[in-house]
């Protein structure tokens, strides 16, 4: 068995080889590296906006920090400052903020938009290839439909970030997506430039009931056999192609193998570049998952909904695994059963990554009420979780879940201007976002009704004359 | 003191407070309710079951147990007019969910009273979050009559308050596909429907001695229909899309019953008709996207624009979390709020407006001599943040303990250990 080292070392010589060298003469031309970085770009640029300030806001900067009234600069889609009487560049945009609250664009790490789009019917269910146990092949992005209404009710609640996944029934479900919610024609110039990959695994009763009666898995311990088995493979599939760039260094005939999307995806994850967002649970199958990840050296960036978290937070905290959970939800099926109100809340206490995630088109629109929520119940077993505090499980954790910490999430210095002026405290039920930028250029303004532009589907749908509301 | 301590306190108090009758004093105390009769800040007496007094600086007595509630407020119990409360335990476990059948001999007729579990967990769960009261609704599944509505306060004793409150019909994308495919044969099919429960109830003697025609809908599916003709039981009608809203108006008219419409998406733009047939409607105030054809003008002022045209509204919520977080009404009824629905009227829609309606005038309204179901409040109750301090039921406290909040402590405690 190849050791994790060597898989990554070889897999990186692999990938950036490939970048510069010309493609060998080969019957498939195409199929010459493991995987193309390049594929499905994203065509999203930067629009040109005006520096911008923002004065005297309530500023919570993501990170666990605060102002209590602070100004923001920012320009050519950076922030560029933070902190009290700044001078601004000249020519920039002022937007007097006096009892307002600013904080980052909120991120989703789990949102179906796009793929399950509203109307949500037959011929618009494009979430889940529930075909087989295992479509690592998929990729959600080929599913997006970027005329989704739902797109602009999230960023009118203040979602700048979103992480497009598949759905659950597979025990690998295909490769999710980073989105700017921004207006376009094509998935393309939504797409968060040079994101990581992501890949939707999901634990227990899902890919059991969903297979049960089609060859299987059929129990959790053939979910646990399945994934086993599919490592395998792509442990294999990693070895055929270092066996190949091998040769190929000898001898420039040498013939690559085949390529197969399934395994290039799992073995994407084996060398780090893709990201598991993985469905699950229950604190025994969150173990089990993890010691899966350690037989075969990959690494779990985020446990997604994990309802008992809570019962596991030690552990998530030694293995670096942050969890995506709901504030309340619970019941719908029995793995969903011992959810408590302060899931986040003792994750957090605990030390743990906690975020807050939406699964849901209601839910996107108002994260931080579910984030209140949490508050909440915090304060039922005597802890304090703050408004500064409680910000970061929609921006700052988010943004490190899907491996863009260094880019948004924070108000900081360099950061992209993803920045949203609340009307209130965030936190609260009759607080709106009213403005919107995201890389810092406006996006959602409620004073305009052409801000965000409205869906294609929108237009004369109820009156000839009217937009939908 | 630890947490188990704290448990056990709270479990000896609340036996202590039931066995002193309740004489509860609140202090100096925000109140919440539907209308501006009483000042901001007063005292409340719970005694005997009951709003005893309301007014300022009450007489304190020894037998009193006395609570400071500066700073918080005091609203009723809320109501949440749509949920599957007592006949759902896990939504994905068939043998704990009792929502619908797919016997087509049982469609009005089935009593969801007859299958409400007083012991299921979503009730002290909900009420330790403000829930006192609910509407529980069948599910349309082998006729388009889902069956009948029951009210339900959230206790383990005397649970069902009305077992015959509404027969349910689903109308809209649903019931189209119940009937047939059309939703044009659904109203064909509720036509028939009450055109024999009409016939039947004119004719028993002679259906019951086999002298009368047979009907499509069994003996006692009839029979609920006969007691909403008889006015016995309003006619609960869930439909979203304006036109067919219009339909059922005119339907409701014709046949001279009493109507409930719930869903009511598209109210808006049929809100001075809804408004002249005085008929109340259950929304979801929270509900805004065009999820179905049936609902493409969903909008969050769907309750602010049906209140202006003078619709009596009654909530339900918080989106498909209507039963196991049925509590989150009241984060359905902010969200109203914050889309122009004045603050007293989204309070009505969960307290005394639904109370109205199913007859509990006593009991969801914050007035002396009504029934005690009263919840203490750490801040506006209408804001997620905002925590339950207190719940009585007929004037006696309740635990806030849950199966949740058992799971909670054990785990805390786990935590606390290992740092």
């Amino acid at each position: 068995m190849l050791t994790r080292f060597s898989i990554v070392s070889f897999l990186l010589v692999l990938f950036s080889a490939c970048a510069t060298s010309p493609i060998a003469d080969s019957e498939d031309s195409s199929a010459d590296e493991l995987g193309d970085a390049d594929a499905f770009a994203s065509t999203y640029v930067v629009p040109d906006s005006a520096p911008t300030v923002i004065r005297n806001a309530r500023v919570l900067v993501g990170n666990g920090e605060s102002y209590t009234t602070a100004d923001i600069v920012f320009s050519d889609g950076k922030i560029t400052a933070v902190g009290e009487s700044l001078v601004a560049p000249d020519g920039a945009i002022e937007i007097a903020a006096e009892g307002k609250w600013v904080t980052p664009g909120i991120i989703d790490v789990h949102s179906h938009m796009g793929v399950y789009p509203n109307p949500a019917i037959a011929s618009h269910s494009d979430g889940n290839e529930a075909v087989a146990p295992n479509t690592a092949e998929v990729w959600s992005e080929h599913s997006v439909w970027p005329q989704d209404p739902n797109f602009e009710k999230a960023i009118e609640g203040g979602v700048t970030t979103a992480q497009i996944l598949p759905g659950s029934a597979n025990l690998f479900g295909g490769r999710g997506v980073v989105l700017k919610i921004v207006p376009s024609i094509t998935m393309r110039g939504m797409k968060f430039p040079n994101a990581p990959h992501s890949l939707k695994m999901a634990c227990g009763e899902n890919p059991k009931r969903v297979y049960g009666s089609k060859g299987g898995p059929g129990t959790r311990m053939g979910n646990m056999a399945g994934y086993r088995k599919a490592w395998i493979d792509a442990q294999q599939y990693a070895n055929d192609w270092a066996e190949y760039e091998t040769k190929k260094a000898k001898d420039a005939s040498a013939k690559a193998p085949k390529r197969d999307l399934r395994l290039e995806t799992l073995a994407g994850v084996l060398n780090g570049e893709i990201l598991i967002h993985n469905h699950c649970y229950r604190a025994d199958e969150m173990a089990n998952m993890i010691e899966l990840s350690k037989e075969f050296d990959y690494k779990i960036s985020t446990f997604h909904h994990a309802v008992e978290a809570y019962k596991v937070a030690p552990l998530l905290v030694e293995n670096e695994i942050c969890s995506a959970v709901w504030a309340d939800w619970w019941g719908f099926k029995q793995e969903a059963f011992d959810m408590v109100r302060s899931n986040a809340a003792l994750l957090e206490y605990a030390g743990a990554c906690a975020i807050i995630h939406s699964d849901d088109e209601t839910q996107i629109q108002r994260l931080p009420q579910e984030a209140a929520k949490v508050m909440a119940a915090a304060a039922e077993i005597d802890l304090d979780y703050p408004p500064e505090l409680a910000i970061k499980w929609l921006t700052a954790n988010p943004a490190k879940a899907i491996g863009l910490a260094d880019q948004i999430g924070t108000l900081e210095v360099g950061k992209n201007a993803d920045v949203v002026v609340w009307s209130a405290n965030p936190f609260s039920v009759y607080s709106k976002a009213e403005l919107v930028w995201i890389d810092g250029a406006l996006r959602s303004d409620r004073s305009n009704p052409q801000l965000p532009p409205t869906s294609d589907f929108n237009l004369g749908i109820i009156e000839p004359e009217e937009d939908r509301p | 003191m630890r947490l188990s301590q704290l448990i056990k306190a709270v479990f000896v108090f609340a036996l202590v407070s039931a066995n002193l009758q309740a004489q509860t004093l609140i202090k100096n105390v925000a109140l919440v309710s539907d209308s501006g009769d009483y000042p901001a800040v007063q005292d409340v007496l719970i005694k005997d079951g009951k709003i005893h007094a309301i007014g300022e600086a009450l007489q304190e007595s020894d037998s009193y147990t006395i609570i400071d509630g500066s700073g918080k407020r005091l609203s009723t119990g809320f109501f949440n007019a749509n949920t599957d409360l007592g006949i759902r335990e896990v939504g994905a476990v068939e043998t704990s969910v009792d929502s619908s059948s797919a016997n087509a001999r049982i469609t009005a007729s089935l009593r969801v009273a007859d299958a409400i579990n007083p012991s299921s967990t979503l009730l002290p769960y909900n009420r330790s979050l403000g829930l006192t009261h609910a509407l529980v609704t069948p599910s349309a599944k082998a006729g388009l009559f889902a069956g009948t509505a029951a009210v339900i306060r959230l206790n383990t004793t005397g649970t069902v308050i009305d077992e015959a409150a509404a027969v349910v019909v689903e109308l809209g994308s649903k019931g189209k596909l119940v009937a047939g495919g059309s939703r044009a044969a659904a109203f064909a099919q509720l036509r028939e429907a009450f055109e024999d429960a009409r016939d039947y109830r004119a004719n028993r003697g002679s259906y019951n001695s086999g002298n009368r025609r047979d009907y499509p809908l069994s003996r006692q599916d009839l029979q609920a229909l006969a007691s909403v003709i008889s006015g016995q039981m309003p006619l609960l009608v869930f439909v979203d899309r304006a036109i067919d809203i219009e339909r059922v108006l005119d339907f409701a008219k014709r046949q001279d019953i009493r109507l409930i419409l719930a869903g009511v998406e598209e109210g808006w733009r049929v809100a001075e008709k809804i408004a002249d047939a005085k008929v109340p409607v259950i929304v979801d105030p929270i509900n805004n996207l065009p999820s179905s054809y049936d609902t493409l003008g969903s909008r969050l002022d769907n309750a602010s624009l049906l209140h202006e045209a003078g619709v009596t509204l009654l909530f339900t919520g918080m989106s498909w979390h209507n039963t196991h977080n049925a509590y989150l009404v009241r984060q359905s009824a902010g969200n109203a709020v914050a889309n122009g629905l004045p603050y007293q009227v989204a309070i009505a829609a969960m307290t005394t407006n639904p109370a109205k309606v199913f007859g509990l005038s006593d009991s969801l309204a914050l007035k002396v001599g009504a029934k005690a179901n009263l919840v203490l409040w750490g801040g506006d109750p209408l804001e997620p943040s905002t925590r339950v301090e207190a719940v009585w039921m007929a004037g006696e406290q309740q635990s806030l303990v849950t199966r949740s909040t058992r799971l909670r402590d054990r785990y805390l405690s786990i935590i606390k250990a290992a740092q």
